[in-house]
This record gives C-alpha cells, structure tokens and sequence, in this order.
C-alpha cells in the first residue's frame, strides 16, 4: 500500500512539475518582447498568407537591416482564431501568451478597443493620423486617440468583362461613375444578349449594402458608433428598395459561399463583379481572360444626395497591445508600416496591397499599368478612389446588426413593407444591444 | 487486539479509497464544477469584454425577448423532434437487418455504415456543403434523372436548408447509435425468437413484441445521447450553412458562440443562453425518463 501511495504522489509531482514547466516554455513563446540579454523580440498575429502575412513579412526585412537587434516572429492564425484568443487573452486578464502586434479588422476595431480600454498602446505620438487615408480613421481611433496604423484600403471598384458590355452593346465609358439603376438596366441587356448573369450574390452577406450605405457616408449605426441606425435610415432604405430591384430583375447568380464566389467571375459565367480591391489577385487567377476585364469605380445610389462614386469593403489596420515589449512593437510599426513609402511599393508590386499611407500613392509602384486590365493603372485609381472614400464610425455592432438584418431583408424580399421591415430591425437592435 | 486489528483494516481501505479518488475528485471540482459556478454567476452580469458587472435577473429577460434565441430554439427542437426518431428508427432498422444469422458480409456492412462516425465533422460538413451546392452533385443527380427542374436550392432556401442540415446529422450519427442497438440485439437470447416462432409469430410481430421491449434501455439511452447531441449542435450549422439563410438553421450553440465571439464579446448574455441549454437538457431527459416509464 505505501508503495502506492509513493508512485501516486510522484505522479502528481510529475505532473506538477510539467505544468509549471510547460507555464515556462509558454512565457518564452509568448514572447513579450522581454528585454533581457539586449535583444528585443516582437511577436505579431494576422491571417491571410498571402495578403497580410506578405506583407508583414516585407515589413520585417525592410525593419531588419536597420535594426538588427529587433527580432520579428510572425504568425499566423485564421482570423476567427485570433478574435477569440484575444477576447479570451483580454478578458481573462492573462496577457503571457498575447502578440505585440495583431492585426483587427476595420469593422471590429470599435469593439475592442471599447471593450478592452487601456488594453491598447496609443500610436499619437508615433504615427499622424493625418498621413492616412481620412476614411480609415474613425475606425481605428476611439475619443480622438490614435490606436491602430491603417493598414491596406478596402477600396472599392466594379470589375467588369469588357467583352461581353461590348456584346450587350455598352462601352467602358457607358458604366464608369454611373448608379445603380443604370447598372441594373446594363446588367438586364448583358443577360438577355449574352445569356450571362451580371453579379453573383450571397443572400447571407450584406457586403452590397454596405458598400451602398458606406458611399452614402451613413452606417448601421450612427456616429456614435452604439445607437442603431435602421428605421429612419434614408441611405439604407435606399440601399433596400435597389437591392431587391437588382435581386428581382434576374440578373444575380445566387451563391452560397466564397469558392462559389470565386467560380462565379473565373468560369467566366457573370460580368461584373462588385467588390473591394483585395479580389484583384483573384480575378487575375484565370489567365486566359487578360484583357477582358476593366475596373471602374462603384455605382452611387441615384436618390441619395451624399452618395458618391467610391465606397469600401473589409480592411484592417495593426495595433499594439499594452504590454511589455509595446515600445519596440510601437517603434516597429511605426517605422514600417506608419511611415516606410518605399515598403508600400514593394507591397502594391509583389503582393498588390493597396495601403492607405497618403504619401504611398505617388511612388512609382502606384503609377504601374496592368496588362491583365488592358493596361489600366488600376492601383493608381483605386488609389485615387480611396481619398473619396466617405468617412464612417463603423462602430460597435456591425456583424450583430448585419445578423438582425439579413432575416428581416428576406422578409421584404418576400414582399414585406420595408417600413415595416426596419421598424422591426431597429426594435431587435435596440433590445439586444444595450 | 483481534477487534482492533479488525477496525483498522476496516477503515484503512476507506481512506486509501478516498485518496485514490481524490485526485479525480479535486480535477472534476476544478475543471467541471467551478466552471460551471463560474458561468453561473457570469449569466448574471452584463457588458461588453472585460467591463461586466452584476445586473441581476437582466440576462434572463433579454433572453425571454429574444428574437433570434427564439429562433435558434425553434429550429433546435425542429432538428431534435424530426431527426432523432427518424434516426433511432432507422439505425433500430439497420441494426436488425445487419444481425440476421444468415446474412453474408456482416462486418463489411457493420463497418460502411459505422464509418461516418470516425470522420471529422468539420470534414464531413464542408463535404455535405459541396454534395449540397446549387451546382453540387445531389442536384446535377436529380437534373440528370429529370427528377426536377430546377436545382434545388439545399442551402439558399430556409426549408431545404433544414432538410440538408437533418440528412447530414441523420448520415453522421445513425451507424453510432446502430453499434449500441447491435450489441444490445446480441445480449437477446436466441431461445426467445424460437419460442416465438413455435407459437406462430410473425418476424413483424417478434420485432415488436420482443426486440423493441428489451431494447428498450438502450432505445432511451440513445434517444436521450442524441437529444443532448442535437441540443449542442454546431459543427454542421456552422459549416454548412452558416446559421444561415438569415437565421434559418441558426443553432443555440452557434448563438452562443456569436455572442461571444461575432459580436462585441457579451460573455455574460452568452452564459445565460448556455444555461438554457443546461435546462433543457434535464427537462427532457427528465420527460424521456417518465415517458419510457423506467422509474430507476
């Protein structure tokens, strides 16, 4: 009997002696930038290898050869993955295993840095917010306090297959700067003289919608970035009433998810493609249609005043979490992606990263002609596009808001009065979102 | 001396008892049942991330009012009320047939029917997603046969996207509850269904009389695994239809998982629908309980 006992308690002992030391190796991977020995170590977390993590791995070369001592560890994890081990990281108060630096998305900023206060470092001093992009502030400051570096632009643009516009009768010229109803109606004539639907559409995301309410500078939320914005909603009513005009005139292929997405324009079977500039590497994929694509910038609503010619979709932007090791993160990203023009150009070359640094689009990297957009210089004009973008609080609901609205969009899908429709909305959003 | 001798060499094995359980029973207290307090008094706070605080009954309010927990509720027992029986009935069905004495390839059967339960759920559903699509194979089947028309929308429509969500879970599940009704058919003496048939009963007739009574224990323990299976799920919903269209297939669990980590973070909302679970859960096998009649 004793000589069980004794193996019992060295097994706990053992396994004791595991935890601790697994605790060890997880404050060592963690890598809080400790300071200790000289060398400064800085860890970041973003998703998408060939996009974000490109890009930051470019950052890192170009931060190397001056700052040798700064040792840069990348890694990648899906964003949802990253969302959650944040919120559980922030929440629980256990910051061991937490990145210096990790990438959130535009639409999410608010919430964290509502949720988590002093859980950020502030970039003020370091970055100027004036450098950026005018849109992508509101999303990544909160009280007027610079928390994130925006990184690339959402910026949108209408893809469209010149061959078959031609087929239907239209020039590039005839869609450029149009609205919506004039799009309808072209997407109507491509299908009934060339058999090919305009636009695919995913009745689950309400990416169209925003982009339509964005270039109308109004939001699902107003500018307080908490109180729902539906009912009386003029931008968004409009937004509604064109997107059942476009989705009843049998000119939208239905998809269900992103590779449908993606088959839609590369099999050649819709011609156009309504979207932020992050699908260009995609749309270039299928090869054999160089040549037949122009990119032209997003349609308006025709019966609101404010809406313009430009809007966004997704984006994110870098920021630093509080703590040890936040300076050298700080110092990191301010010196690469806060200021460094010559990286932007390496990134719109070999990534095509369209970054939102003002000072970006003069060099010569944003000025290239592309082959595959019949010689358009295509990053020049989104670059252009993306100083129109209308500024927005995305706030602290969107993905919520979406949530309520895509059931109560079916219901006017389905004939419901849209009055009606956002009345409900609105009271869901109040209810839930306190 | 004799006495004493006896007193200790009866209480020795009581404490040893309590030890050797102990370790098990300081883990089960850590890692079940602090938790469980823990969330507890989470359902009862409110806010966004790390600034919470205890708001009372407030939770338990919202949750009454909720409309897309409503939701989520009503397509949960929609999945549990038809895709349960449909399943037991079928794997009960299967079971029987795979267990007739005279039947060649037993084991291969036996294997490709409990096969869908070794593969990853996730593997599964993004499988199913693809079968499922507009242009996936079921409806390039069904075109080709001029079963239909039109392809059947599996996972854009609301009513066909329930339908599409209730196969994949009923294809998953319906070989791992076969195996418990196998194994439970091989315990049922075989001299029961001989007597029988001296006394004239039909194979029907002996399937209902004497198989499905001494099933019986077995029937309620699967009944009540895949109510609480289905009451959990995630993993399909999730992967085949988002939740989606709208919040047609949305599940209680993807409700929670939303709360907590779509939206800005309300983790004290999200343990109060949790615990709706936790009572449903006991509800029902309470009520599966008194309606088997087993009063053990």
């Amino acid at each position: 009997m004793k000589k069980l006992m004794f193996i019992m308690i060295a097994a706990v002992l053992v396994l004791t002696a595991c935890g601790s030391k697994s605790n060890n190796a997880n404050d060592t991977a963690g890598n809080n930038g400790n300071t200790a020995g000289g060398s400064k170590e800085v860890t970041v977390w973003a998703w998408d290898p060939n996009f974000n993590i490109a890009a930051m791995k470019l950052a890192k070369d170009a931060y190397a050869t001056e700052n040798p001592d700064v040792k840069v560890n990348i890694i990648e994890y899906a964003q949802a993955d990253i969302i959650q081990k944040l919120n559980t990281g922030l929440n629980s108060g256990t910051t061991s295993g937490l990145p210096n630096v990790v990438l959130i998305e535009d639409y999410r900023a608010q919430s964290f840095l509502k949720a988590y206060p002093d859980s950020f470092y502030k970039m003020s001093d370091l970055i100027k917010s004036s450098d950026f992009a005018d849109y992508k502030i509101a999303s990544t400051s909160l009280d007027g306090v610079q928390y994130g570096v925006p990184f690339d632009s959402g910026v949108t643009g209408l893809y469209v297959r010149t061959d078959y516009l031609k087929d239907a009768g239209y020039s590039v010229a005839d869609i450029t700067n149009v609205d919506w109803d004039k799009f309808i109606e072209i997407g109507k004539a491509v299908k009934a003289k060339t058999g090919k639907f305009m636009l695919t559409q995913d009745p689950n995301d309400l990416g169209l919608i925003r982009m339509m309410i964005q270039s109308a500078g109004s939001w699902y939320l107003k500018s307080d970035g908490t109180t729902p914005d539906l009912k009386d909603n003029a931008a968004l009513k409009d937004a509604l009433t064109t997107y059942k005009k476009l989705m009843t005139a049998d000119i939208v292929k239905v998809t269900s998810d992103w590779s449908q997405f993606l088959a839609g324009f590369n099999s050649g079977d819709v011609a156009s493609v309504p979207t932020g500039n992050w699908i260009s590497p995609s749309v270039k994929a299928e090869a054999s249609q160089s040549g037949k694509w122009a990119v032209v910038p997003m349609p308006k609503l025709k019966n609101t005043a404010s809406s313009v010619n430009a809007s966004n979709l997704g984006g994110s932007s870098w920021y630093v979490l509080n703590i040890d090791g936040k300076e050298a993160a700080a110092e990191f990203l301010a010196k690469t992606m806060g200021s460094d023009v010559e990286l932007y150009q390496k990134m719109v070359k070999q990534i095509g990263v369209i970054g939102t640094l003002k000072t970006a689009a003069e060099g010569e990297a944003y000025k290239a002609a592309d082959e595959f957009f019949g010689g358009q210089k295509t990053v020049a004009d989104f670059a252009a596009w993306t100083q129109k973008i209308p500024q927005v609080n995305y706030g602290m609901h969107t993905y919520a808001i979406e949530d309520i609205l895509v059931p109560e969009v079916q219901n006017y899908m389905s004939g419901s009065d849209l009055d009606k429709v956002l009345a409900n909305a609105q009271s869901q959003a109040e209810s839930q979102l306190k | 001396m004799r006495n004493a001798s006896v007193a200790r060499s009866r209480l020795q094995p009581r404490w040893t008892g309590w030890l050797f359980i102990s370790i098990a029973v300081l883990l089960i207290c850590a890692f079940y049942f602090y938790p469980m307090i823990q969330a507890l008094l989470l359902s009862f706070k409110t806010g966004t991330g790390a600034q919470i605080h205890y708001t009372g009954f407030d939770n338990y309010e919202r949750l009454f009012s909720d409309k897309v927990f409503k939701t989520a509720l009503k397509n949960t027992f929609l999945f549990l009320i038809i895709q349960v029986p449909v399943m037991i009935v079928l794997a009960l069905f299967i079971s029987v047939l795979l267990n007739d004495s005279k039947l060649k390839f037993k084991g291969f059967f036996r294997t490709a029917i409990f096969l869908p339960c070794v593969t990853s759920l996730v593997a599964y559903s993004v499988v199913f997603k693809y079968l499922f699509g507009n242009d996936g194979l079921i409806n390039k089947l069904f075109l080709n046969l001029h079963l239909i028309h039109d392809p059947i929308q599996w996972i854009t429509d609301p009513f066909w996207a329930k339908i599409t969500i209730i196969i994949a879970i009923t294809w998953r599940w319906t070989g791992y509850n076969m195996i418990f009704y196998l194994s439970a058919l091989q315990n049922i003496d075989n001299s029961i269904y001989e007597a029988a048939r001296i006394d004239g009963a039909s194979p029907i007739r002996q399937f209902f009389k004497i198989t499905v009574p001494l099933l019986k224990p077995i029937i309620l323990f699967t009944s009540i695994t895949s109510t609480i299976g289905t009451l959990q799920l995630f993993d399909e919903v999730v992967n085949i239809t988002k939740g989606g269209p709208g919040n047609a297939t949305m599940s209680i669990s993807q409700y929670i998982y939303n709360l907590s980590f779509k939206y800005t973070p309300d983790f004290g909302y999200a343990a109060t629908v949790s615990y709706s679970i936790v009572v449903l859960i006991i509800l029902l096998s309470f009520i599966q309980f008194k309606a088997a009649g087993d009063s053990k």
